[in-house]
């Protein structure tokens, strides 16, 4: 096996100085930056969601999370959506705390209501939101309560409609062996897992932030309804990192502030590497079920917040 | 792909991010310079995880990987058994119950995702690819820059004699939204890329502002006025005066700010090479 290691990284030099010059073209190499940039930006948010998600796994017993949620499974949704403005992080790091909060068994819905609500309410968001809307403060409260508000709705339609066949909950024992070592397996396994339908994303996203021209976007600005869908879609597409949407959103200047919030909301719970990961994590079936009627979802409360705030 | 492989990839990708960050300033071209003590971090770990994964697989080469996987089964059962529950190889639901379990002791536990290939793809990306700072591709579109999402009313006034060097941004944010027209009449001095304009009197001076990566950058222009265009991607020093338009009634955003240009000086490339 070590000879196999030498030849690649003798191999990946090689290319370096033989190959890079002959793929210097505009195109790929912009789409090779975005590509990069997405995967390198959102690897220290994966790394730290896997350790967090394995602590927990390894670490933290089970009984402490049916002490901590109310036991009514109703009133654990909402508790749980409002414990994501604890956990600083992106949407990439919500998704293995999510599926390590399952494995110690919380309630699905509650974990999906964590997972939805994480991201675009906590902290560092919602700061970034308000430095990104200077003088409109009514911006950022209005991300945290229509996320807030999307993410406990989809949570208690979960409860109420969801199967638990859809969902590939991850099993429920305790790690056997020594915990240091269940530690670094379970982070391994997740991270390889996790990683690899984080770069799945990343080549869908940057494929076609190079492909479709923005300017395509502007066209619909004025258009009421339809500006509101197309930000969101947009949302879906660029798969930017919660953390600074809140600064893209602000320079799509043409687009009302409903529309913009939209883009907001729907951001962080739904985008194309987010896609990806849900379905890697918690497989397909629950993924074709959940990511659409959380974007119907985060579009309906957009408007009906963004009509009442903004 | 088996526990070596695994292993492989993790020291493959902790090495490339840590190549980027502690061995040169590439990261640059990809995030925000603030990102660097995460993304040292994140590399690190993931070295460290899979050089531990490398060593623990050093010192087992009396078993067979056969043997190994049943070894390992038979000591830390239930642990196992909580990750095949999760995934099988292909990345599938599997669900097994006690019954299926007692079946399943020959399957080889120490397999991992095969998705996790794709982690190759942004080392490959990184070391063939070796892709550039976003230029005038990125920002060719003939769609004036949006507005600077951070705008402040209240500029300090600028030197009546001296050239006073700014970023683009505040460049953009002094023409739009300052009401004390402190650009009117001064020389200033603006750093960036050369991208050609549809118009034939003009080029743009550019610079890319980022917010968190460069999926995100937005494209910062000044229309240059009265000097030759360098080639495209040339880093140059433009020095000039604003030119104030004729109407005020001109939305913001609409069109890109103009600058008469007296001197244009071509410069290496910057290291950080956003806004």
């Amino acid at each position: 096996m070590p000879w196999i290691f030498a030849a690649v990284v003798v191999l990946l030099i090689a290319g370096h100085f033989v190959l890079t010059p002959l793929l210097a073209f505009p195109s790929l190499q912009t789409w090779a930056t975005i590509f990069v940039a997405i995967s390198v930006q959102a690897l220290p948010f994966l790394v730290f969601g896997v350790l967090l998600s394995a602590a927990i796994t390894a670490f933290v017993p089970a009984s402490f999370w049916t002490r901590a949620l109310p036991r009514h499974p109703y009133a654990a949704v909402p508790v749980a959506g409002a414990a994501g403005a604890v956990l600083p992080g992106c949407e990439c790091a919500s998704v293995p705390v999510a599926s390590g909060l399952m494995a110690r068994g919380v309630t699905p819905a509650a974990a999906l209501a964590f997972l939805l609500a994480s991201p675009a309410i906590n902290p560092v968001v919602v700061v970034a939101t308000a430095v990104a809307f200077p003088g409109q403060p009514m911006m950022a409260v209005a991300r945290f309560v229509a996320s807030l508000v999307v993410a406990v709705l989809v949570g208690w339609l979960w409860l109420r409609f969801g199967r638990s066949d859809w969902l590939r909950v991850p099993a429920r024992t305790a790690p056997a062996g020594s915990r240091w070592q269940a530690f670094r397996e379970a982070a391994q396994h997740d991270l390889l897992h996790a990683g690899g339908f984080l770069v799945v994303g990343a080549l869908t996203a940057a494929t076609l932030n190079v492909v479709v021209p923005r300017s395509l976007l502007t066209t619909v600005a004025d258009v009421p309804v339809l500006s509101v869908v197309v930000l969101a879609l947009l949302a879906v597409l660029l798969s930017i990192c919660s953390e600074a949407d809140a600064f893209v959103a602000a320079s799509l200047t043409a687009f009302s502030p409903t529309a913009r919030l939209a883009f907001l909301v729907v951001g962080p719970m739904v985008d194309l590497k987010l896609i990806a990961l849900q379905m890697g994590t918690f497989g397909r079936a629950f993924a074709a079920r959940f990511v659409p009627v959380t974007f119907v979802l985060a579009v309906l409360v957009s408007v009906a917040v963004g009509g009442l705030l903004l | 792909m088996n526990r070596m492989s695994q292993s492989l990839v993790m020291v493959f990708l902790g090495g490339a991010v840590l190549r980027i960050t502690l061995l040169s300033t590439t990261y640059l071209n990809y995030v925000k310079p603030g990102f660097h003590p995460f993304l040292v971090a994140a590399g690190a770990v993931v070295l460290a995880l899979g050089v531990a994964g490398l060593i623990q697989e050093w010192r087992k080469p009396y078993l067979t990987e056969q043997e190994y996987a049943h070894r390992s089964h038979a000591g830390r059962g239930s642990h196992d058994d909580r990750h095949d529950a999760r995934y099988d190889e292909h990345g599938e639901a599997v669900r097994h119950d006690a019954h299926e379990n007692a079946h399943h002791d020959g399957h080889d536990h120490s397999r991992g995702p095969r998705v996790a290939w794709l982690l190759c793809l942004p080392v490959f990306a990184i070391f063939l690819i070796a892709p550039p700072a976003l230029g005038a591709f990125a920002a060719r579109s003939e769609e004036p820059p949006p507005r600077p999402p951070v705008t402040s009313d209240t500029y300090a006034p600028l030197a009546d004699e001296t050239v006073t060097a700014m970023p683009i941004g505040e460049f953009i944010g002094r023409a739009w939204a300052d009401s004390t027209y402190s650009l009117t009449g001064k020389r200033v001095r603006l750093t960036g890329f050369v991208v050609p304009s549809k118009k034939k009197d003009r080029w743009y001076v550019t610079r890319i502002q980022l917010n968190c990566c460069a999926a995100d950058g937005i494209p910062l222009k000044v229309a240059v006025l009265k000097a030759a265009q360098p080639p495209v991607d040339t880093w140059v020093e433009v020095t000039g005066t604003w030119v104030r338009p004729k109407s005020d009634k001109i939305p913001n955003g609409t069109v890109a700010p103009e600058l008469v240009a007296t001197d244009v000086t071509a410069i290496p490339r910057p290291v950080e090479p956003y806004e």
